[in-house]
């Protein structure tokens, strides 16, 4: 029976994993098609990436509310950029970088400093980005052609090469933004797992004040925790832009709670129960090939939500229930 | 039939995992009695008090009330059965934004007897008014909201209520530990009132003196076990020998001081809180020297300020007779002073970490990661394993979970992680808290042997600890150092007239 437990904590989401993938092949044969495939990893790309930043969050045993809202903010801030400043490409990348950062910035000044639960913290700037992203553009989405408020047209364009960070195809058949999710998760999975940095931010989230006293500074590491959540949604952002080629305000609807999703799932994947790189990727391809799955066994679409909140309780449910017997 | 026999406890135990927290532990409680409830930190008493009160449901041994046999699940059952407690933070025994009135009558006002969901004022004031006038507190003004009073205010609305259910038995965890002397003075009256009415009273406290005063018996549990009952009248040191036991002789080999040589480690004018009296300390080379005192005394104080965790008021830190300034915990461990800190679980483990990642955890900057911060797993892993077999941690494998050791052996993991390198100053706050007899003698007996040229701290409120490891007992009261002896002539009684000495009495003296 002990065995069972311990095998089943380890290797049931995978099994659970392989099973609905073999499933959905053998009823549905074009779901193995290269197209395919790649089209689930595409689909779970942005709030992946997302996920990766919300996991440093969770080590340090806070949580970053406002991930989605930051990535919204990209988008938009990316658009007006070039669009309507007429801003390179790279210059458009590197700004929205440094205003995610600053977001995240905040958000670790307020948590740390101001000591504002986590929650509560991202919960406000998370409404405060939302509103302050419509602002330059007067709460319209920004394409090349848009009427700017003194009655000129907006000039610029999305430029080629920013355009190519989320379209683009690797060997004309992996999409781009894939390519850079699985090497974000090879970095922020090397740097949890296998530097001294990762292994404080642990640390900090088992026992912080335990943490204190072996010299770690507790307040800095929390803070670059919200850095590296803010830098890695508004890259995030930065690839929904491209992928699709224009500002539109509604951009990041949903994306939050994907991201936390999968983060969470990622608890279950080989009996981790902590946040990890690993499991947060693998998390986020299992609900995005649900989904996919689901779709072409004729689900309607409005099914997807309640399969996302099923897929996470259970998941939840199942690690942290066969934890305890441990 | 009932008899006044009042509250017996049988053989109580109790086991957290692998510890065990409390071995047959009886003590019987009359009617009309004070009786303080005595021990060592870690030592059980909150432990037997939880039990007590049915907020650890399964225990091994018997409660009896007036002789009859009660097996309490929740604290519900235990308040049901006469005995109602008082906790030690005043302010969760409160709603701070209701008025006095609501507070008094809260019972009634959540439980809406009587099948009404209405709110009643008239039968609130009413309650409220009754429960009041048995506490005698007539004199407070029921509509003011209890954010506004003081805290010896709230606490008697606590007990007020607690009474309201007519106890046997009040239980006061640390009554006074977060009010003014002047405040202390009334709980007393109060105290002396509800004994009168036959309340039994059950006072948990580490102020000695205050016992000493009040209570008709003292309990005392040592590590765990039960160590007697004094009964009135006693002094502060006849509880303290109670508490911390009588000592055999103690001859060990000490190292010769030269005093002429510098110190080590050298405390010089170092004044920790405005308006206290400086403190001056010298630690020689290789020597071990035992601070004790009882809580509050000031040595966790000194430790703080010793390990960089707060910031003195004046005075100066001497290593070698160079002086440093710790102005962080890193700044300290870079100036080679390190710590094990006291309350293991909350200070110094990291629970789902496994033991090789406990110990390394100080120095993975200087020994186990490259300059991209990548660890050197192998290196870590060879280190960790020697640190194990060296301190005698009883695990599986250095890649065991530290939550799955004993309190001992997870104390070990704690101590291996500073002994990995070389240090100046290792001070161990309470090192011995919660640890089994054989645990504490693998540590001390790895500090007696790799102290080298080192000094090293050991903060303890049990004497008998202090003793077992120090070459130098340095003992602590309010604040300030009281006196000090060598480990080749101790005497106990001096000792302990050191330690419970009264404020009043040191400022005679000074």
């Amino acid at each position: 029976m002990e065995k069972i437990t311990s095998f089943s904590i380890k290797y049931g989401f995978i099994i659970v994993m392989i099973a609905s993938f073999v499933g959905f092949g053998l009823a549905e044969p074009a779901f193995w098609g290269w197209h395919n495939l790649f089209s689930i990893l595409l689909g779970v790309t942005i709030y992946g990436i997302l996920a990766l930043g919300v996991t440093f969050t969770l080590v340090t045993d806070g949580l970053d509310l406002s991930v989605g809202s930051t990535a919204a903010m990209s988008v938009m801030m990316a658009s007006y950029f070039m669009v309507v400043m007429e801003m390179s490409g790279i210059a458009a990348l590197v700004t929205c970088l440094i205003i995610g950062a600053l977001i995240g910035l905040v958000n670790g000044l307020l948590i740390v400093k101001i000591k504002i639960p986590d929650l509560l913290a991202t919960l406000g700037t998370m409404f405060l980005i939302q509103g302050l992203q419509l602002i330059p553009s007067g709460g319209r989405s920004i394409g090349t052609g848009m009427m700017l408020p003194n009655g000129d047209e907006a000039m610029g364009e999305f430029t080629e090469g920013f355009l190519y960070l989320g379209q683009g195809r690797v060997f004309d058949m992996i999409p781009t933004p894939v390519i850079f999710m699985l090497a974000l998760g090879i970095v922020v999975y090397v740097v949890l797992e296998h530097t001294r940095w990762g292994r404080v931010f642990y640390a900090i989230g088992g026992n912080a004040e335990a943490a204190r006293l072996v010299g770690a500074n507790v307040d800095r590491y929390r803070i670059m925790a919200y850095v590296l959540s803010g830098l890695i949604a508004s890259f995030g952002g930065v690839l929904l832009a491209a992928r699709v080629g224009r500002g539109d305000v509604s951009s990041g609807a949903g994306l939050l709670l994907d991201a936390v999703g999968a983060a969470l799932i990622g608890f279950a994947v080989l009996g981790a129960r902590k946040p990890n790189a690993f499991g947060t990727i693998v998390g986020a391809i299992f609900v995005g090939m649900l989904l996919n799955g689901l779709t072409m066994l004729n689900l309607p679409y409005f099914w997807q939500d309640f399969i996302k909140g099923a897929v996470l309780v259970a998941a939840l449910a199942f690690t942290f229930s066969l934890a305890k017997q441990r | 039939m009932t008899d006044k026999r009042g509250i017996e406890v049988r053989n109580i135990g109790k086991s957290f995992g692998a510890t065990r927290a409390l071995d047959g532990v009886s003590f019987d409680f009359k009617p009309g009695e004070i009786f303080a409830m005595v021990g060592a930190n870690g030592a059980g008493k909150s432990t037997l008090i939880k039990i007590i009160c049915g907020y650890y449901p399964d225990y091994e041994g018997e409660i009896l009330i007036d002789g009859e046999l009660k097996q309490f699940s929740s604290p519900h059952d235990a308040t049901n059965a006469g005995i109602a407690t008082v906790h030690q933070i005043i302010n969760q025994g409160v709603v701070q934004t209701m008025t006095v009135r609501e507070n008094l009558a809260l019972a009634e006002l959540l439980n809406g007897d009587g099948g009404s969901v209405l709110y009643r004022p008239a039968q609130i004031d009413a309650r409220a008014r009754e429960i009041a006038a048995k506490m005698g507190l007539d004199d407070i003004d029921f509509d003011q909201e209890v954010s506004e009073l003081e805290q010896s205010e709230r606490q008697m609305i606590a007990i007020a209520r607690a009474l309201a259910t007519n106890p046997k038995m009040l239980i006061l965890d640390e009554p006074t530990s977060s009010i003014s002397e002047r405040e202390t003075e009334k709980l007393f009256e109060t105290l002396f009132r509800l004994k009168e009415m036959g309340v039994t009273i059950l006072y948990v406290s580490h102020r000695l003196h205050e016992i000493e005063r009040i209570a008709d018996r003292v309990g005392v549990i040592r590590d765990g076990t039960y160590g007697g009952v004094l009964d009135a009248p006693f002094n502060v040191r006849q509880i303290v020998t109670a508490m911390v036991g009588e000592i055999e002789h103690v001859d060990r080999h000490a190292p010769v001081i030269d005093g002429s040589q510098t110190p080590k480690i050298e405390v010089r004018d170092l004044v920790i809180e405005a308006g206290q009296p400086p403190i001056n300390l010298k630690i020689h080379k290789g020597e071990i020297v035992g601070v004790t005192g009882l809580i509050g005394a000031g040595k966790s104080e000194l430790a703080s300020v010793l390990f960089g965790l707060t910031q003195p008021v004046s005075g100066e830190i001497l290593v070698d007779g160079v002086p440093i300034y710790s102005k962080s915990v890193r700044a300290a461990i870079d100036n080679g002073i390190f710590m094990v800190p006291e309350d293991r679980a909350n200070n110094a483990v990291v629970a789902d970490f496994t033991i090789r990642q406990n110990i390394t955890l100080p120095f993975l900057q200087k020994f186990f990661s490259n300059p991209l911060g990548l660890l050197k797993h192998g290196h870590e892993s060879r280190e960790a394993t020697r640190m194990v077999k060296a301190m005698g941690v009883k695990c599986e494998s250095e890649l065991s979970n530290i939550g799955e050791l004993s309190g001992g052996n997870q104390q070990k993991v704690v101590v291996a992680r500073w002994l990995m390198t070389t240090f100046n100053l290792l001070i161990l706050d309470e090192p011995f808290q919660g640890v089994d007899i054989r645990s504490r003698h693998d540590i001390n007996a790895h500090i007696h042997a790799n102290r080298g040229d080192r000094a090293i701290l050991m903060l303890a409120a049990d004497l008998d600890e202090v003793l077992e490891v120090a070459d130098r007992v340095v003992v602590m009261n309010h604040g300030q150092i009281v006196g000090e002896q060598h480990i080749t002539d101790i005497d106990r009684d001096t000792l302990l007239h050191w330690t419970s000495q009264s404020p009043e009495d040191l400022k005679l003296q000074a």
